[in-house]
């Protein structure tokens, strides 16, 4: 009891656990998107592409929230962008993309003598969180869980059969343009709180986890944001335990649950489909 | 002026910051080819952060560092092929599940054994303070990996290009995907210690996709991106000592310039060409 109720009584412990869950939460429902859109590794393009914005921002006084998101959107486009215009795959374009303005930011960081940290930018502190950090996160995760509450069946409908969506009369263009600001945003409060490694996993695992478990996309969103918000919590506790990084314990948390998923998952599971696969040959014997 | 140039060549650590730069980037270069081409792009940015739990360990048990960042990243690629193969999953999103483990767990044993290893070390890669043990290791993987290309290439380009007809000739495609691997997996660990873990990403995709844009042919590609990938890599570390900063990242900034320029100019595949032959065809379509 007291293992549990010791780290409640820091008021940055519960700081923590507030922010990151609604971040996890924010994130596990993107996943769900992401994962069944195909672009898992677009968090983690966009995630590494945010930092020339953040100096940039940072050179001339704006918040850097801003800088961040812009750079990421630039990010998300310009792949779309080489993509469209030259024969390489997307994968490559990803690629070349975000590892070249990630170096910019590097060239860019190692040219001025700041105050940014950026062992901070990229692995957050999810403890040691500021207060003007705090509204930003909470502002930006309400506006992304709202938009995509709002827009819920026409982006559940791009993700499953774009072309159905453009012959019913959606703008798929735009509905796409959304999802890419929405991750951005997500992105950026998530990584200012938690770091890029944990927003890349919270981006694709919970989503997966879901994928694994249910065939409903309702459910699927459900059982995400669940799993998130749990090894969140969890990997919290762990880490305030074992005095552990937060960012790896929420990961390895979070991993372990998938790995359950994916042996145990009932019709999807290894265990499953092994057992499928037994009934099979036994009558075809 | 030209002496104010020529100062980096003054210093003995320089020199060899820029050769060796020349060297891990044209291996880099010429593996790339392989891994546009295949699809793997992405790979690379997996494997070069899945290595990070291998580090630690072969840290805390004492053992060479190259060799617990190989074991893991093989590890991390065999786990992957697992996953894929079993479930309906997405290759992409099972790519990204085993990488942020990967690293998640590295991060995790880095904050329980209190060690001397510094994570920025590994993510942002230090050229400049080198030590020679270090050069030597990436010497001999690097040759490694150039002899193996030179030898089993053919093989390797053709299970890419036509996997099928690998097969009837007698080749082993699963085999050589698994080689494939293991030499991106030992020039992602070489190429680390110099740029570090993310912009190891860039020398391994950068060349290639670079090369891709301006010939059609693969032994040109092959020789083109090498070429990007030595010379961006010397110029790179040159530069980096008049900017005062980041090798790694002028490096990849050097090359990324050149896939923009190849991307607008290439004569055959570039927009500037795109857009040309589309002229050329609305003229000709308007005489008649």
């Amino acid at each position: 009891m007291t293992w549990l109720l010791a780290p409640l009584s820091h008021g940055f412990m519960l700081e923590a656990l507030a922010v990151g869950t609604l971040v996890a939460v924010t994130c596990a429902l993107l996943s769900c998107f992401i994962v069944l859109k195909g672009w898992s590794l677009m968090g983690d393009a966009i995630s590494h592409a945010i930092l020339p914005g953040v100096v940039l921002a940072w050179l001339i006084g704006l918040p850097l929230a801003i800088g961040a998101f812009a750079a990421g959107l630039i990010c998300a486009i310009g792949s779309g962008m080489v993509k469209a215009h030259s024969r390489v795959k997307e994968d490559t374009a990803m690629g070349v993309v975000f590892t070249g303005m990630f170096a910019l930011g590097l060239v860019m960081i190692s040219q001025i003598t700041s105050d940014l940290h950026l062992s901070h930018i990229l692995f957050g502190n999810i403890l040691g969180i500021e207060r003007e950090d705090l509204f930003q996160t909470l502002a930006i995760g309400t506006v992304s869980l709202v938009l995509v509450g709002v827009l819920w069946r026409d982006l559940q409908l791009f993700c499953f059969d774009p072309g159905h969506a453009r012959s019913i009369g959606i703008n798929v263009g735009r509905l796409r343009l959304i999802l890419l600001v929405v991750l951005s945003g997500a992105i950026v409060a998530g990584v200012q709180a938690v770091g890029v490694i944990l927003v890349v996993a919270l981006l694709i695992t919970p989503g997966c986890i879901g994928y694994l478990l249910t065939d409903r996309f309702g459910r699927m969103t459900a059982i995400a944001m669940g799993s998130a918000a749990v090894s969140t919590v969890v990997g919290i506790f762990i880490s305030y335990h074992a005095n552990a990084s937060t960012a790896g314990s929420i990961v390895l948390v979070l991993s372990g649950l998938f790995v359950v998923a994916l042996v145990l998952a009932p019709r999807h599971g290894l265990l499953a489909l092994g057992r499928a696969r037994r009934r099979a040959l036994a009558s075809d014997r | 002026m030209i002496e104010a140039l020529l100062v980096p060549f003054a210093y003995e650590y320089m020199v060899s910051a820029m050769w060796v730069s020349a060297m891990v980037g044209a291996a880099c270069g010429l593996l790339s080819c392989y891994i546009t081409l295949k699809g793997w792009s992405l790979m690379g940015d997996a494997l070069s952060h899945a290595v990070v739990p291998g580090v630690v360990v072969a840290w805390v048990v004492g053992a060479p560092f190259a060799v617990g960042a190989f074991v893991s990243g093989m590890m991390a690629a065999g786990v992957m092929s697992f996953i894929r193969s079993r479930t309906r999953i997405r290759e992409d999103a099972v790519i990204g599940i085993v990488f942020t483990t990967f690293f998640g767990a590295g991060l995790f044993l880095l904050s329980i054994f209190p060690s001397n290893l510094r994570l920025r070390t590994i993510v942002f890669g230090n050229i400049l303070g080198i030590a020679d043990a270090d050069v030597v290791q990436m010497m001999i993987v690097t040759g490694i990996v150039l002899a193996v290309l030179a030898v089993r290439g053919r093989d390797l380009m053709l299970v890419i290009f036509d996997p099928s007809h690998a097969k009837a000739i007698g080749l082993n495609p699963g085999l050589l995907n698994a080689l494939l691997l293991a030499l991106l997996a030992a020039m992602a660990v070489a190429a680390m210690q110099a740029v570090g873990a993310v912009l190891v990403i860039a020398m391994l995709v950068t060349p290639g996709a670079t090369a891709y844009l301006l010939t059609d042919r693969f032994g040109k590609m092959c020789g083109i991106a090498a070429g990007l990938g030595a010379g961006t890599a010397f110029a790179g570390a040159y530069l980096s000592y008049f900017l005062d900063g980041s090798t790694g990242g002028t490096i990849v900034v050097l090359q990324t310039l050149f896939f923009l320029a190849a991307m607008a100019w290439a004569p055959r595949h570039g927009v500037m060409a795109a857009r040309r032959a589309r002229r050329v065809a609305m003229t000709a379509r308007a005489a008649e």
